[in-house]
């Protein structure tokens, strides 16, 4: 009895020498169980359950089965006299739309109930990717306005112009620190330069 | 009802032993699922993110590999990438980045000096150790020295490109900066996804691989590589230091200025004074411009591909903020520039 529970532990590990124990599970309904059980606290500990857990329902549904009676032809009733026969239809149709138009309804509800519950899973990675959106796109934020109506060509460029000085200083960044040397003599020469020196006075103070 | 048959289950387990051993995993079980033991291990783990860190580095450096990844870039379209790196019989390391759309743009790394290879520029080479290109380098190859500024978390394992990965957080100290959420190889440790995302889970930018392979031998390309006849290296003229009259009272933790010049803007964008931050992972460019006639202009706020770009009139100057971070934190930046008196 014991052995056997064992033998189960190591094949659920994967360390079993048994070829025999997949048999085994398979006739034995104690084994079969027990491994289902180990399989799913194996997956509690990994935290790889899935979101609603399906326990297995085939039992169940194999008892629901026996019990069902079995279909006969319908015997006839009232509902078959002529006039009654005439009727029913009508009534039978409604009854068909209101079940179709709370089904509908039924959809409605079901779905928005599935998009509240996406939203609220706590994810730190969302697993559905909504894509990038946005170009050269405005931005909320409090404080800013939206763009004032200026000259727009001429805001374009001088925004392409700081983009690309962005672009290019972040290309450059890692060699600068790696020739430093080199940079203070460069830096000394342009000091030197009165044209430089002209220009840096008539920057803001 | 429920109690009793638990004290029945526990009665009939206690006398075998390996069932008990079994309701023992099951009361761990129950400890793992509940959130306050879900946070002790992430504060457990948090060492081993890191370690996972350094085998990603290592695995970068040492390893003969090709990926192929693909960058998502809001407003642009996807761009596929072929990144080959070997270290060769010297040591020396050789690296290749190659854009395979359109004109496309080569980056030839060997050592440390870089080469590119780009549509309309003449060639060019860089003495530095690592390629510019959408992989953030510091963090490949100094991961630690991110620490002041970011937290790595270990969140757990998943599938990506088909293979085992292994999913680490990385969150800035202060919440300041986007996040990234790095998957690496569980066998190798080198990377296979790498999303940047906003506060709301948001990805702003996002790298996926899609092909990994690592070799014993270095890949042919490097072997028919002349090296000989890549381009000279081109000296970086800085410009003139700043004269010091302006300073930030707000940095984001961890971040550092490393550069700070005067220059002229391309495409005739006019003088700027410039400073450069960086906390390794990320660069942001701080521009200050007196402000003129075409300058005159409100306050703007865009988003331009990964990039914010937000622009403010701070008194007589034009404050004007670009990099990879939230508008909120370009923002704060932007507006604690104090003009200081010089000495």
């Amino acid at each position: 009895m014991t052995q056997k529970h064992e033998n189960l532990s190591a094949f659920v590990d994967g360390e079993s020498q048994d070829d025999n124990m997949v048999g085994m599970i398979g006739r034995d309904e104690e084994l079969s169980a027990k491994w289902q059980r180990y399989h799913l606290i194996r997956q509690g500990l990994r935290k790889e359950l899935p979101q609603n857990a399906s326990f297995d329902i085939s039992a169940q549904v194999a008892l629901a089965l026996q019990s069902e009676p079995a279909i006969l032809a319908p015997k006839r009733t009232w509902r078959d006299m002529p006039l009654v026969a005439n009727v029913m239809p009508l009534v039978r149709s409604s009854g068909q739309l209101a079940i179709a138009a709370s089904v509908a309804v039924a959809m409605v509800i079901g779905v928005q109930k599935l998009n509240q519950e996406e939203q609220q899973i706590f994810n730190p990675a969302p697993a559905t990717f909504q894509g990038i959106q946005g170009g050269l796109s405005p931005v909320s934020l409090e404080q800013t306005t939206a763009i004032p109506r200026t000259d727009v060509m001429e805001q374009r460029r001088r925004i392409n112009a700081y983009l690309t000085d962005h672009r290019q200083q972040v290309r450059l960044k890692d060699s600068q620190s790696l020739s430093s040397d080199f940079q203070d003599e460069a830096v000394k020469a342009k000091n030197d330069n009165p044209n430089v020196i002209q220009e840096l006075e008539n920057l803001p103070e | 009802m429920t109690i009793l048959t638990l004290s029945k289950s526990l009665r009939i387990s206690l006398s075998n032993s390996l069932a008990s051993k079994k309701l023992l995993i099951c009361v761990v079980c129950m400890w793992c699922l509940s959130p306050l033991a879900q946070a002790q291990i992430n504060l457990n783990e948090d060492g081993n993110a890191s370690a996972w860190l350094s085998k990603m580095a290592e695995a970068k450096r040492s390893l003969n590999y090709q990926i192929s990844f693909v960058l998502l870039k809001p407003g642009i379209d996807a761009q596929p990438y072929l990144w080959r790196h070997a270290v060769n019989a010297d040591g020396v390391e050789m690296e290749q980045l190659d854009l395979l759309n359109g004109p496309g743009r080569e980056v030839i790394r060997v050592g440390n000096v870089v080469s590119y290879f780009e549509p309309n520029v003449p060639p060019y080479s860089l003495a530095t150790g690592h390629i510019n290109g959408p992989l953030p380098s510091l963090l490949f190859d100094d991961p630690m020295s991110l620490q002041q500024a970011y937290e790595f978390v270990l969140v757990g394992r998943s599938r990506i490109s088909g293979r085992a990965a292994q999913q680490i957080r990385i969150v800035s100290r202060d919440k300041s900066r986007f996040g990234l959420n790095l998957w690496l190889d569980q066998d190798t440790g080198l990377v296979l996804k790498l999303n940047m995302v906003d506060a709301n889970g948001q990805a702003i930018e996002q790298i996926q691989v899609t092909e990994l392979k690592v070799t014993d031998k270095p890949d042919a390309f490097f072997e028919s590589l002349q090296i000989a006849r890549l381009p000279e290296v081109v000296q970086v003229m800085a410009g003139p230091e700043s004269k010091q009259t302006w300073q930030l009272d707000f940095l984001p933790v961890g971040m550092k200025q490393v550069k700070r010049d005067i220059h002229r803007l391309p495409l005739g964008g006019g003088l700027v004074e410039y400073m450069m931050l960086s906390d390794g992972l990320i660069d942001v460019s701080v521009y200050l411009q007196n402000i003129s006639a075409s300058t005159a202009e409100g306050d703007i706020l865009l988003r331009h591909e990964s990039n914010i770009y937000l622009t403010r009139t701070q008194g007589p100057v034009l404050v004007t903020v670009i990099g990879k971070l939230p508008a909120q934190t370009a923002n704060a930046i932007a507006s604690s520039v104090s003009l200081v008196d010089p000495k």
